[in-house]
């Protein structure tokens, strides 16, 4: 029983293995990625801009690093992982409905659950990927002149780490998200734009029914006289706790995702 | 008398064609947009700020019988073209602006595109800019509900609450004031939808950028007047550049201190990009290597 | 014989509307032909037996187990859909040797047996464009191909002579027996008889959610002979024609047609009734311009056998 076990898990991680691989290759060359990179280097042109203005407005003293932590940072945390995310999350299950290939991958000696998990880790690394090369640019530029300075490093390991656990844990979401519902993209959008952006200015435990509490927790708070529209009111969690439940969101989401995959008829509208 | 043959009769007189050649178009875009699964409830919603409006327009004519609740928001109440100003400017109205092209306009020529259907229209004695001109009427359609008749509900209601025509005679140039800047906002939005709309065949990217780039310009903006303290940034801003134009239009104080023709500049280029970015998009034929 | 695939009681609803209709059947290893018209339940009979579906109500085994949610049953069937969708954006060779690396073929023979499927369907010089690019008539093929790349023991395929030209089609069937030959068991749907008649005498008919009839196809010819045929035949002297036709006994009504010189016959037996006719012209040195059937179509072998 325990071998047949053994083998059943073998089989299953072979299986999201192969379909990782194959959906990786597919993004790796598909259009939208090459767009999406582009997008997500839009705020490696914010640095390059501000660099460029910086001497012009030499009144204005504002540390590079508070502006790549409090500006550059909060764009990726606020707007572009969750654009991504929704994106490619919604597609993991939307793209085969719309598209209407889901019959290629069902019918293949795979689990339904290994097609949701492969397809959505191979989109993970891409958006991860895509995120973190903007990062590291924009924090190279806006640090140019502190780059011997190694506890900058400490900070953009940090920032790096909750990017890539905000995409994951968001991600994991709107691919529950879009194994049930038709237009993800639209409650998607109403969900970053609207819920999460709200909520988070509720005081009390309110604000603990959005991911962005849970990603914000895990940075410093800013000084109340500085620039800080977006850590308005924040009452954070301690950063192993928020850890914690982001991957636990993680893990229900994506476990919802494969039961509701697995157990739902899709039918491909001609 | 001549005994009439059943069947095929030929028509003898002239074939005319249709002046109005998009409006089939037109009308098929706005009944396929009410078809939609939860349209018609989050239409339902868009009209809360008009509803909300209307409803102070009313308060502005009771202000005595209400004098107890609002005396400190009784400036608030005033119905001038401040008023007027802060409904057409407001964030949750353009907010809702966005949504409404999301569900209407996003698949409006990448649905066409990606069933190949401009083939179809295209073989029909149809010209572009008749496509074009159905297209943009949907758009036209469901902005003008929550734009222009709101706007010309409150004229009217605030004449009728008021029981004279003292409002229309201290500001004769309101009603034009709130049909022109209706038509920008819906001549803006049309060109902003349907361009976005015809770059990609996947209704969904549409909508993702739709969304993307309006928020994205503004979000642009703070970041660098956040840094700069410069106005002039307020450029690079959608919505910016829209809520300047309205105060212009409505006789108010400019929230940015640049001149107002800059933005209308800045809205011509953008409607002049993608007039260019349809025309060379939306084509009959397209080869592919 | 052993069944292959067996379904017992199949009911599907798709909300109020009724796709398959208390569908009981045994289909046996060779090909099986699946013939209706459009709308009458074929893909959604496919789609339960490929596990695509959920029955409402009923049960499908394949090879001896039940289908639904059973992925490692999956390596023995080959699935080509009627559907015209593709990872455009892959190479033919990409698309084929992607799909064999989900069956958990390694890479290096993943390549190698997607080539081999591409070289039979003649797709081998088009396996880099992307499919994009494709014909109609390609992408038939293409598809085609992955069902078969895998080497399956169950091949099923949905309309798939849809859009191909006729030398491609006889291609196509002769690939198609070739399986056959090698033990395969084969359901190939289609709505034109002549297709399925050139691969198979075995055939299922559905119609409505419902079977039909099943079996061998020579069975369900006999069924329509039994019921009059109609045949328009325009010819020099049809007076004459019909006066000599009358007297055989396969005729039993004839009426003259609304144009000039024509013709309408009333036979139950056809075969007899093209027997006879050349004799006759020939006999009376006449001349015919043309013979058509105006019923010889599947929806008159329908409406025949639902009574209409």
């Amino acid at each position: 029983m325990c071998k047949k076990n053994k083998v059943g898990i073998q089989f299953f991680l072979q299986s999201i293995n192969d379909v990782f691989c194959f959906f990786f290759d597919l993004g790796k060359r598909a259009k939208k990625t090459r767009i999406f990179y582009l997008i997500s280097f839009l705020p490696v042109m914010m640095a390059l801009l501000i660099k460029f203005l910086q001497p012009f407005y030499s009144n204005r003293n504002i540390e590079d690093p508070y502006i790549f932590s409090n500006m550059i940072m909060v764009f990726y945390l606020q707007f572009l992982i969750l654009i991504l995310s929704l994106f490619f999350g919604t597609s993991v299950c939307s793209e085969e409905i719309e598209g209407k290939t889901l019959i290629y991958l069902i019918t293949r000696p795979i689990s339904k659950a290994s097609i949701i998990i492969g397809k959505y880790g191979a989109y993970m690394v891409l958006v991860i990927l895509m995120t973190v090369i903007g990062v590291f640019l924009s924090f190279m530029i806006l640090n140019i002149n502190n780059l011997l300075d190694f506890s900058i490093y400490k900070v953009l390991l940090r920032d790096v780490s909750v990017l890539i656990l905000g995409i994951i844990c968001y991600s994991a979401f709107f691919t529950f998200i879009g194994t049930f519902i038709k237009r993800s993209i639209l409650f998607g959008l109403i969900f970053s734009f609207g819920w999460e952006n709200v909520i988070q200015y509720f005081p009390g435990s309110t604000q603990r029914f959005t991911i962005a509490h849970y990603l914000k927790s895990l940075l410093p708070s800013a000084s109340s006289t500085r620039f800080s529209f977006l850590l308005f009111r924040l009452e954070p969690t301690s950063p192993r706790v928020a850890v914690l439940i982001l991957i636990i969101l993680t893990a229900i989401f994506l476990a919802i995702a494969c039961l509701l995959f697995t157990v739902k008829d899709y039918i491909l509208e001609d | 008398m001549t005994i009439r043959e059943r069947g095929y009769a030929h028509w003898d007189g002239e074939l005319e064609e249709s002046k109005f050649s998009w409006w089939p178009i037109a009308t098929y875009g706005v009944k396929l947009t009410f078809k939609k699964k939860f349209f018609k409830s989050f239409f339902f919603f868009t009209f809360i700020p008009a509803l909300a409006y209307l409803g102070g327009i009313y308060v502005s004519e009771r202000l005595e019988d209400f004098h107890f609740m609002i005396e400190e928001s009784a400036p608030f109440i005033q119905v001038n073209p401040a008023y007027f100003k802060s409904y057409f400017t407001n964030d949750f109205l353009l907010f809702i602006i966005v949504m409404i092209i999301i569900f209407a306009g996003a698949g409006l020529i990448s649905d066409d595109i990606k069933y190949n259907a401009l083939q179809l229209y295209f073989s029909r004695p149809l010209k572009k800019k008749d496509y074009f001109i159905g297209k943009a009427s949907v758009i036209f359609f469901f902005m003008a509900l929550i734009t222009l008749i709101p706007g010309l509900i409150f004229l009217l209601t605030k004449i009728i609450f008021s029981g004279s025509f003292k409002f229309v005679l201290s500001y004769p140039w309101l009603p034009f004031s709130t049909l022109g800047y209706s038509l920008i906002l819906i001549v803006f939005f049309s060109f902003y939808s349907l361009s976005i709309s015809s770059l990609s065949k996947n209704r969904r990217y549409v909508a993702v950028m739709i969304f993307g780039i309006y928020f994205f310009s503004d979000i642009f903006f703070q970041i660098f007047y956040g840094i700069f303290k410069n106005q002039y940034f307020s450029l690079l801003s959608i919505k910016a550049n829209l809520k300047q134009i309205g105060a212009f239009i409505f006789g108010q104080k400019l929230p940015y201190s640049i001149p107002w023709f800059y933005s209308f500049l800045f809205i011509i280029a953008f409607c002049t990009f993608g007039g260019l970015v349809l025309k060379r998009r939306v084509k009959g034929v397209v080869i592919v290597k | 014989m052993t069944s292959v695939i067996e379904t017992h009681k199949l009911c599907k609803w798709y909300g109020d509307v009724l796709g398959l209709n208390d569908v009981s059947l045994k289909i046996e290893s060779g090909i099986t032909g699946l013939l209706g018209p459009n709308g009458a339940g074929k893909s959604t009979l496919l789609k339960l037996i490929t596990g695509q579906l959920k029955p409402n109500i009923g049960t499908i085994m394949v090879a001896g187990e039940k289908v639904r949610n059973n992925y490692s049953l999956f390596s023995k069937i080959g699935f080509c859909p009627e559907q015209d969708s593709f990872y455009e954006e892959m190479t033919g060779l990409q698309f084929i040797s992607g799909l064999l690396r989900l069956n958990h073929y390694p890479f290096p023979e993943a390549q190698i047996r997607a080539k081999k499927a591409l070289e039979i369907v003649e797709l081998v010089d088009e396996e880099d464009r992307v499919l994009r690019s494709y014909s109609r008539g390609m992408r038939q093929r293409l598809k085609f191909a992955q069902a078969v790349a895998h080497d399956p023991e169950i091949i099923i395929l949905d309309e798939p002579l849809n859009g191909i030209d006729p030398l491609a089609k006889r291609k196509l069937i002769r690939l198609i027996k070739d399986y056959r030959d090698k033990g395969k068991t084969i359901i190939v749907s289609s709505h034109v008889l002549p297709e399925i008649e050139a691969m198979t005498r075995r055939v299922i008919l559905i119609h409505q959610g419902k079977i039909f009839a099943q079996g061998d196809i020579h069975y369900i010819r006999d069924l329509i002979d039994s019921h009059p045929h109609i045949i328009s035949v325009k010819c020099s002297d049809p007076r004459g024609l019909a006066e000599k036709l009358i007297k055989e006994e396969c005729i039993l009504k004839i009426n003259f047609g609304s144009s000039k010189g024509s013709l309408l016959i009333e036979t139950n037996n056809r075969d007899r009734f093209f027997g006879v006719i050349p004799f006759l012209v020939v006999e009376n040195d006449m001349e015919v311009y043309e013979i058509t059937s105006p019923d010889d179509n599947l929806q008159a072998v329908f409406d025949y056998l639902i009574g209409k």
